[in-house]
Formats: structure tokens, C-alpha cells, sequence
């Protein structure tokens, strides 16, 4: 009889038993792959909002502005050196960033912030800062309009006091929060959207004029068309102060970033710091960003680069973030771990037992004619069928939950948003696509079970007929 | 003709305080289509002859020859091939495949020896008719009485057409009348197909039905009687 045809039934006879060792790897295979799926996409997400909020995926600093970030170690802008960044193949843009700290202050209000100087129209290839303006804010009137409207549902008005003063960039966090099911959004949004659009201005080069992150606007109790004072210390220990109307709100991802961002046109800011002309950095909009192209692209950049200049890439930038997020890795895969090794154990039992109640039935077998190799090869297929159903069923449903999840991640509200915000993440959870670490975590478990294997197939091997008869 | 020699075979176990000598000295010869039974009290040594025979455990001295064949010096692939094609076995509980019908259970022997399908399928049909199964040959060992059990062992152990089938204690788990059933299917086995069947027994029916009768104790052989 084929080999196959007696490990499948051989499967089937304690169904409860192979089902629940499958049943046992079924929950390893999918929780392995989530965890990671999820863990390696919150990263994915939160990497990419720094970068793309913040610093960009390479920096042309000068040499010294690291170390020291102060505005004496600027550089003066030079276009025949941008041009020659722009000629590498994979530089899409080069943005170029003015950046210090300032004390900002509104009446008794003061607070530090970063003061972001920029070119509005060349952020579009990097941070995309109009992307992340405030576009509806519940204020009370707004949320006085929406209790006045007797379209809108009681539900609506109950939760829209709970989200007082929140600021939304995007309609659909807005209906998310206000409890609103998509199929209703058509007969409910149009209304709350009316009553909480939030308008803002633009800043231009040249022309006076801040944007201010929500959290911050919200600390120093600043709306449009309000002035906010910056005072710091300019280009060689000058004083640099101004005082500037708030154009606009800005939400950024990273509520630290959102906590203390001011963004001022490039040349306004320049001469806020009396520094004209010069720049804190150069940030780079690549078109590939794996790290083996950000790692090759720097070493093109930094033969191009000027000697008082450095090229840093995204992880040098944020060692901070990078290293948490290791140490948060590092702890998921411990956690990866003890998950294997208690399936593992599981695993481990079933063989255990299956080969002790069939010690005698091996002693049969071998008397009269079975070689024990095909006896092995028999018990490997039978223990690699019990993996399989489970490895298959279980990257089956984690595949449908990733890539669910891919396309639309869990974004948290009410207190589960704000105790995330308190720690300053995204109150949002990313998947994380199908990649190398799907088929790691199959391999991992698929070793499992074969090294379950090596016990019963020590028995057979070792095995002695007249003793194997008698158990 | 001989179909299997056993030379001054001694079995001495050695355990941590007391030396066992289970077989001491046996020396007998099996012509084909012998109907013997090896009769004895518990303990004394049957059990530990009947394996030896059987290739299932090594003597610690003197020789076993099947058809010539002496089993000490096949190493063990070669031994469960040789077993496989000449020694057919029968148990106390009938160890059957638990995963097996009756006719695969019947053929196992016969697939492993690659045989062609028609024969084999042929062979098991006329096994299983006359085990009187012919109509169970798809139930499972687990829907089969003990008694039919052992019947579908004894044609699984006959199956390849072995040079002798060893049966221990084949009717220790057996009523009355499944026993008097089974011995009278071996028998007219034994005779249709001259197929020598040695038994290690306690059961008074088989020693009855037996053409020879070798007595066992404390390991040696005390008496050897043929019946006409």
C-alpha cells in the first residue's frame, strides 16, 4: 500500500488527537504570522511618519549641525551643487530645510518648539504638509450645529461632545469617530462635514505667515489669523524674533512632532535667524527607499557632497526611534518564541504518546516484513501531514487577515486613540504585507515538527521486535 | 524436507542479580507440513523459542536454520526481507492493521513483496474464502469478532506462501467455538497447502489437533511424540 494512503489514515485514527496537534500548529502558524505581520507594519507606519513628516530619507547637513544644532553650523544654499544631487538616478527632489528651536509664546502661553523653515511647493515630495492641514475641527459651535439638525442621528450627538476641540484631516477619521457606518455616510456626512470644516491659509515664500501643529495651536490656545511670537538666537549670537499670523493648522502623525512643529516659509525663516541664504539641511525625496538603495545612494551623494557637509541617512536621524523600535522587536520575537516552544511542547506530547501506544504495532509491523525505513518514512509523512493541515490552514487565514488588514488598518478612537496619542504614536495599527518573514515563521514551525519527528524515528531505528511486541 | 533446523540453541538472559537460562540446549528439526505444537507451563521458555525461530530475537549460542538459511548472519534489512518471504506469524492478539480492511490486511505482506495486483487480489479472495470471510473483506479489524480477527491473521500469515507460519497462543483470547473454527481452518490450510504451522500453546484443543507434540520446561525439551 502506498506510503501516503497509510500515513492519511493512520491520521485519522484518534481524529481528535490530530486535530488538535493541527489545530495547535494552526494557531502558532497564524499568530506567528499576525503578530509579526503587525508588528513589522507598526514600525513600517511609524518609520514612514517620521520620515516623511519630519526628516526625510537622506539629509545634506553640514558637518557640524548634528553634533551641534545650532544655526552658525548652516551651509549657504548652492544650486549648482543641488543639480548635481539631482542627477543621481535615485534623487527625486532635493528640499531644502531651515531648522532651529525658538520659544513660542500667546499671551501667558510660552513654550519651546522646532521651527521648521520650508519651501511650501517643494514639501510636496516629501513631508506633503498640505496633505496633514487640520479640514474639520468639532468646535462647540459646530458641535451646537449638529444638535440643532434634526437629520442627524441621536447616536451622533451623544459621541461628537465626546470628540470637543479634535481636529481631523481626513473625512473619514471624522465619521469614524462619529460613529457614522459608511452606508449612512452619504444621508449623514455632508452635514457634520458643513459644520465642522475648518478653514486655513497658505504660507508663500516671502510673504509673512506660520503654519502651527494642532497640539501645539491647542497649548498656546492659537487659531487662524492669531499671531504667535518666536524668540531665539540667530546666525552668529544675534537675536532672532518675529512675530507671525497663524495661516494655517497642521495635524501631524507623530503627536510629539504635532506638539511642537512651526513651519515658516524658507526665506522668512532664514531671516528670523538672520542667516539668508543658508540652510540647515538638504532633504532628499528618493524614488527606491529599501536600505540597500538608501544605503548606495548616500555613498553616490557623499562623493558629491561639499567638505563641509555630511550626508545622513533616515536611521542616523532617528538612532532614537530606530533603537526602540529594535528593543521592541527583539521583545517580539522573544514573545514569537515562547509561542514555539510551548506549541513545540504540544507537538512534542503528540508524537510522545503516538509512538508509545504504537510501540506494539511497530514490533508487528517489522516482524512480519515492514523495513524499518519505510516504517520511518510512513511516521515522517503522517507527522508531516499533521504539520501541513495546520501550516496550510493556519498561513491560509493569516494570509486573508494580512492582506485584509494591509489594505485597511485599525485605526483607534476615543480612549484608545488618546492613551496611544500619550504615547506618542499614531493611535493606528499597520499590517505589514507579505515578505520574507511569512515564509521564516512556515520554515520555523515546519522545523518544529520535524524535529518532532527525530523521536519517533530513534524508536523505530532503535527498536527492539520482541521488546516492542511485548508493550 | 527440512524447511528448518534448530542446533544446540541456548537463550540466556542476563539480568543485574540472576542469570536466566530461558532455553537450554534445544536441538529439533521441522519437515514441511508439519502440524506441531510446543506445549509447556508459563515460564518455560516456549515464547522465547518461538521468536528465535522466528528471527524475533537472537539465540546467545547454537544456530537456526531456515531452509538453510542460518539467521544469524543476515543483518537486519536482509532478516525482515527474509522473514517477510518465509515465515509467516500469528499472534495471541491478533495484531492486526488496525487502518487496514481484511483483504489489505490479507495483501499487506504481498504488496510489500511487489506482487502483481491480479495475483494478489486473487490469492486474498482464495485466503479469505477459505478463512470463511469472504463476505467481510472490507470491514475493518475494529468490526471484526476476536475470532474472526485471528482468522484474517492466519491468512495474512499464509498470505505469501510462507515455508512456516509460527503461531503463539493462537486461541489464548478465543471462545470455544471460534477455537475449534480456527484450528480447523490451519489444519485444512496445513493440508491444502503444506504449509508447516509450529504453535506455542497451553490449549489442550490444540495439543489435540496437533500431529506432533514437543514439550518444553525449564527450557530444554522433555518430550517429542509424533501422532499417526
Amino acid at each position: 500500500m502506498n506510503n501516503l494512503i497509510f500515513a492519511w489514515r493512520n491520521l485519522w485514527r484518534n481524529r481528535r488527537r490530530t486535530m488538535i496537534t493541527s489545530a495547535s500548529i494552526f494557531f502558532a502558524v497564524f499568530f506567528a504570522l499576525v503578530m509579526r505581520s503587525f508588528q513589522l507594519g507598526s514600525y513600517d507606519h511609524m518609520y514612514k511618519n517620521v520620515i516623511e513628516s519630519y526628516s526625510g530619507y537622506i539629509q545634506v547637513q553640514h558637518k557640524d549641525f548634528w553634533d551641534e544644532k545650532i544655526v552658525d553650523n548652516t551651509f549657504p544654499y548652492d544650486s549648482e551643487r543641488e543639480q548635481q544631487l539631482l542627477a543621481d538616478e535615485n534623487v527625486v527632489a532635493a528640499i531644502p530645510r531651515f531648522e532651529s528651536f525658538a520659544l513660542a509664546s500667546n499671551g501667558p502661553q510660552t513654550k519651546g518648539v522646532l521651527v521648521m523653515g520650508v519651501d511650501p511647493e517643494k514639501e510636496v515630495h516629501l513631508s506633503k504638509v498640505t496633505d496633514k492641514m487640520v479640514k474639520y475641527r468639532l468646535t462647540p459651535e459646530s458641535i451646537e450645529k449638529i444638535n440643532q439638525d434634526p437629520n442627524i442621528p441621536e447616536k451622533v450627538k451623544e459621541l461628537a461632545p465626546l470628540f470637543e476641540n479634535s481636529a481631523y484631516t481626513t473625512v473619514s477619521r471624522l465619521q469614524l469617530d462619529l460613529g457614522i457606518k459608511d452606508k449612512d455616510a452619504s444621508q449623514f456626512m455632508p452635514a457634520v462635514e458643513r459644520y465642522a470644516k475648518f478653514e486655513n491659509g497658505s504660507i508663500h515664500m516671502g510673504e509673512s505667515g506660520v503654519w502651527v501643529g494642532d497640539k501645539l495651536s491647542q497649548y498656546l490656545q492659537l487659531g487662524i489669523g492669531d499671531t504667535i511670537v518666536l524668540i531665539s538666537q540667530g546666525y552668529h549670537a544675534t537675536t532672532a524674533a518675529g512675530k507671525y499670523e497663524i495661516k494655517g493648522i497642521v495635524k501631524l502623525p507623530l503627536p510629539d512632532l504635532d506638539n511642537k512643529i512651526v513651519y515658516l516659509p524658507l526665506d522668512v525663516c532664514q531671516g528670523l535667524y538672520n542667516a539668508e541664504g543658508n540652510l540647515t539641511s538638504l532633504a532628499l525625496a528618493v524614488n527606491n527607499n529599501h536600505d540597500r538603495a538608501i544605503a548606495e545612494t548616500v555613498q553616490r551623494i557623499s562623493a558629491v557632497a561639499g567638505e563641509d557637509q555630511k550626508v545622513m541617512e533616515w536611521r542616523e536621524m532617528n538612532e532614537v526611534m530606530v533603537s526602540q523600535m529594535d528593543a521592541d522587536d527583539k521583545g517580539g520575537q522573544i514573545m514569537l518564541g515562547i509561542l514555539y516552544l510551548v506549541i513545540a511542547f504540544g507537538i512534542f506530547g503528540t508524537v510522545l504518546m503516538l509512538t508509545s501506544e504504537r510501540k506494539r504495532e511497530f514490533g508487528v509491523l517489522v516482524a512480519i516484513g515492514m523495513q524499518k525505513r519505510k516504517l520511518a518514512s510512513i511516521m515522517t509523512l503522517e507527522m508531516l501531514l499533521i504539520g501541513l493541515l495546520g501550516i496550510l490552514a493556519g498561513a491560509t487565514v493569516a494570509t486573508l487577515v494580512i492582506l485584509y488588514g494591509v489594505e485597511h488598518p485599525l485605526v483607534f478612537k476615543g480612549e484608545t486613540a488618546k492613551m496611544f496619542e500619550e504615547y506618542g504614536m499614531e493611535p493606528m495599527m499597520a499590517f505589514w504585507t507579505i515578505d520574507t518573514y511569512y515564509i521564516w515563521q512556515i520554515v520555523i514551525v515546519t522545523l518544529m515538527v520535524l524535529l518532532a519527528i527525530s523521536y519517533p524515528m530513534r524508536k523505530i531505528f532503535g527498536m527492539k521486535i520482541v521488546n516492542a511486541l511485548r508493550a | 524436507m527440512k524447511v528448518l533446523e534448530i542446533k544446540n540453541v541456548h537463550k540466556i538472559y542476563n539480568s543485574s542479580e540472576v542469570k536466566v537460562h530461558a532455553v537450554n540446549d534445544i536441538s529439533l528439526d521441522f519437515e514441511k507440513g508439519e502440524f506441531a505444537a510446543i506445549v509447556g507451563p508459563s515460564g518455560s521458555g516456549k515464547t522465547t523459542l518461538l521468536n528465535m525461530i522466528g528471527g524475533l530475537d537472537t539465540p546467545t549460542d547454537g544456530e537456526i536454520l531456515v531452509d538453510n538459511t542460518n539467521l544469524a548472519e543476515l543483518k537486519s534489512s536482509k532478516l525482515i526481507d527474509f522473514r517477510m518471504r518465509n515465515i509467516g506469524f500469528v499472534f495471541q492478539s491478533y495484531n492486526l492493521i488496525p487502518v487496514l480492511t481484511a483483504k489489505e490486511n490479507v495483501e499487506f505482506i504481498m504488496s510489500l513483496q511487489k506482487w502483481d495486483k491480479k495475483e494478489r487480489d486473487q490469492r486474498t479472495f482464495e485466503l479469505l474464502k477459505a478463512v470463511g470471510l469472504e463476505d467481510r473483506v472490507n470491514s475493518r479489524p475494529s468490526k471484526l469478532s476476536g475470532g474472526q480477527q485471528q482468522r484474517v491473521a492466519v491468512a495474512r500469515a499464509l498470505a505469501s506462501k510462507p515455508k512456516f507460519v509460527l503461531a503463539d497462543e493462537p486461541t489464548a483470547n478465543l471462545d470455544s467455538k471460534s477455537t475449534e473454527t480456527l484450528l480447523d481452518i490451519m489444519e485444512e490450510l496445513n493440508r491444502e497447502e503444506g504449509i508447516t504451522f509450529i504453535f506455542s500453546t497451553h490449549d489442550a484443543r490444540v495439543v489435540k489437533k496437533a500431529r506432533r507434540v514437543i514439550t518444553v520446561e525449564d527450557g530444554k525439551v522433555i518430550s517429542d511424540e509424533r501422532k499417526n
